[in-house]
């Protein structure tokens, strides 16, 4: 009887609390949605554990939004979230071109937002607005991690294919810039669309050039397409990819080609941090139907942050802005976060990571990294 | 003409009711802008049979034509959206020879082709702003800022209530223009040379000429419905006018049924309102939404309102 009674007494209690709404807006549907839905389930995580967790003042509600990779699309649901004014806060786009169109619209509704995948250095450098905020670091960071590992590595000569999205050229850019100053070179650099099926032009041309390795800058699935066309032209130069093929997709797609393949992300490793074993034991009990691919843990700081801001200023807008310029060494699954004066996180840690036996392992922990395994082009 | 009014009546009452709310308003007003692309789409396909599967394209020509207009000249912005309606009636005549050689199936491959090479074109571009797009700055028309909200005494309405009357103005506009040029000897003539053109050539009907007219009077509508939604979300960029996108345009007319600007007017509601409405189920949406689609065209062969037939007493 005292139980029924405590357990009665405890979901009162429950009920009691304010919910407090926030929204999450990613791709869900499209060529992305295997991270948006990755994402989406971490942020969704993030609010089961804050909410089961004893001593929250609130209830959360997680308010889903599938921005469809499109600026449009993504124009109109920052409008849906941002006129809502029961949603306080944002947990907002992996696709740079979306995240760059909706900059404004967070402004003029006010809404606190934080970036949890989008690595375009403008969304959060390109204006003054003190809604935007991002935990990931941007492509700036990754990229220069990515030219002197190579360059220590003893790669000398770069081909490079990029998508013509913001994402690619951005990645270009920074590579470029990068590696020759570490003494690299390219010998080629091929701009291709997203939708591009076909890469036998590029790659005759690339294989004539003879590089030491490919520098990839896009997303997964043309990275899938270029990995296999380059078997079967016999191009056998390393592949040195980006952020954007570190999801499970790839190698899936790819089988044994994968093998050997590089990659590098913003954030420390979530399997190597306390917070992050238990975030991926967490989330492997919810049985999502998909992983939480590279972008997940992001996205699950960034709602965990969120939280527990709101814990401390209450779910009031502007107090939220003015507690997230507070952020000062948040310990976190992807490492410390500390937001500068526009909102970016300024500890950009980067992870390097090598593709083996059909896993993303890190670098420091690979067979390549020991010697008994080789990487390609040397 | 009296539904037309009521239609515009009832549309004002709504987006009145929901003057508050931004999201609802935003809504209604893509449904007007899409209303008045589809319209054109219409003479376009539905009249003369001018099939176009670059109706993106030419909407993101008006669109890119806007931005750039409004960011580096001081034309007045209500000149640039007729600009932007013209700039894409004029890349227009770049497909007309192509499609009045070709018919069919192969006049619908030379547009997917144009609306590729386009997307491609935007891209790389980078005085378009590339891959990431363009800003737009606020829409002004004389002394009305379109972009700050309403308030008058009590009264406090949102922003987008200004976008909304300008694009059921147009719309309205646009509608009346495509009925009256299907009563007209012109949209006889256009019906003429859909149904046969052998026939129509036969009878003295001008068939290159009334296909460049249809296909030039469309592009400008939808042009103009392009240049208006990049003031209004404020962005743009190639991955807005999609190949995808195009083909919404023309399932929104099929949808709808072929030459009844009623028609695409109820689908456009249902093609964008549906999809927004499932939100809640984020990743099956467009899943039902197809099976909604695939129903109706099922049970519906010909639409959801077919054109009515024409009477020439």
């Amino acid at each position: 009887m005292r139980i029924i009674l405590a357990a009665l007494l405890f979901s009162l209690a429950a009920q009691a609390k304010e919910t407090v709404r926030i929204a999450f807006i990613g791709p869900l549907t499209g060529g992305n949605s295997a991270v948006g839905l990755g994402g989406r389930n971490s942020a969704d995580l993030a609010v089961k554990l804050h909410n089961a967790g004893p001593g929250s003042k609130y209830q959360y509600e997680l308010v889903v939004l599938d921005d469809e990779c499109k600026p449009d699309a993504g124009v109109q649901m920052a409008t849906k979230a941002g006129s809502d004014r029961s949603i306080v806060a944002g947990v907002t786009h992996y696709c740079s071109v979306v995240a760059m169109a909706t900059v404004d619209t967070f402004h003029r509704f006010g809404l606190p937002t934080i970036v949890w995948g989008a690595v375009l250095p403008d969304i959060t450098y390109g204006h003054d607005f003190k809604e935007i905020h991002r935990v990931n670091g941007t492509m700036i960071n990754q990229n220069e991690t990515n030219a002197k590992f190579m360059a220590a590595q003893g790669y000398k000569k770069f081909a490079v294919i990029h998508d013509t999205t913001d994402y690619g050229k951005g990645h270009d850019k920074y590579f470029t810039k990068f590696i020759t100053e570490s003494g690299g070179q390219i010998v080629g650099d091929f701009g291709v669309t997203a939708d591009q099926q076909d890469f036998t032009a590029e790659l005759t041309q690339i294989k004539a050039l003879s590089p030491q390795a490919l520098y990839f800058g896009g997303l997964t699935p043309i990275g899938v397409r270029i990995r296999s066309q380059m078997d079967k032209l016999g191009l056998n130069a390393q592949f040195d990819g980006t952020s954007g093929i570190v999801n499970d997709d790839f190698i899936k797609a790819l089988g044994p080609l994968a093998e050997s393949v590089l990659a590098f992300r913003e954030g420390a490793p979530a399997e190597k941090l306390p917070g992050g074993r238990k975030f991926l034991e967490e989330y492997g009990k919810q049985g999502y139907s998909n992983p939480p691919e590279a972008y997940g843990p992001f996205a699950f700081v960034a709602a965990d942050l969120l939280m527990q801001t709101i814990e401390k200023t209450g779910p009031d807008r502007r107090k939220i802005i003015a507690g997230l310029a507070q952020v000062k060494d948040f310990d976190s699954i992807v490492g410390k976060i500390t937001f500068d004066d526009h909102g970016q996180n300024t500890v950009p840690v980067i992870t390097k990571y090598v593709a083996q036996d059909g896993k993303w392992v890190l670098w420091e922990e690979s067979e390549y990294a020991r010697g008994s395994r080789k990487l390609r082009g040397k | 003409m009296r539904k037309g009014l009521l239609a515009a009546a009832a549309v004002l009452a709504v987006s009145l009711a929901l003057r508050e709310d931004d999201f609802a308003l935003l809504l209604l007003t893509r449904v007007l802008i899409v209303i008045l692309a589809c319209l054109g789409l219409n003479v376009q396909f539905g009249y003369a049979g001018v099939v176009n599967f670059a109706g993106a394209t030419f909407f993101g020509v008006g669109g890119y034509t806007a931005a750039v207009l409004a960011r580096s000249t001081a034309v007045p912005h209500l000149f640039i959206l007729l600009i932007g309606g013209a700039a894409a009636a004029l890349a227009g005549t770049i497909l007309v020879v192509p499609v009045l050689r070709t018919r069919g199936h192969y006049a619908a491959l030379v547009t997917i082709a144009f609306a590729l090479l386009f997307r491609t074109f935007f891209e790389v571009n980078d005085a378009l702003g590339g891959p990431q797009g363009l800003k737009l700055p606020e829409l002004r028309i004389g002394p009305v800022h379109f972009n700050d909200a309403i308030e008058i005494g009590s009264f406090f309405a949102s922003f987008y209530l200004k976008y909304i009357v300008l694009s059921l103005l147009l719309a309205a506009l646009g509608f009346a223009f495509v009925l009256r040029l299907e009563r007209s000897f012109i949209g006889v003539a256009l019906d003429c040379i859909r149904l046969d053109e052998i026939a129509a050539a036969s009878f003295g009907v001008d068939v290159a000429r009334w296909k460049i007219v249809a296909f030039t009077l469309g592009n400008f509508l939808i042009g103009l419905a392009g240049a208006l939604s990049a003031f209004m979300v404020g962005f743009i960029a190639p991955d807005n006018y999609s190949f995808g996108e195009s083909l919404i345009f023309v399932s929104i007319l099929l949808l709808g049924g072929l030459g009844n600007p009623w028609g695409l007017s109820l689908a456009s509601a249902v093609v964008l309102l549906l999809p927004e409405k499932l939100q809640v189920i984020a990743e099956y949406r467009f899943l039902l939404f197809a099976a909604v689609v695939i129903l109706i065209l099922l049970f519906r062969p010909a639409g959801l309102l077919p054109r009515p037939l024409r009477r020439l007493t």
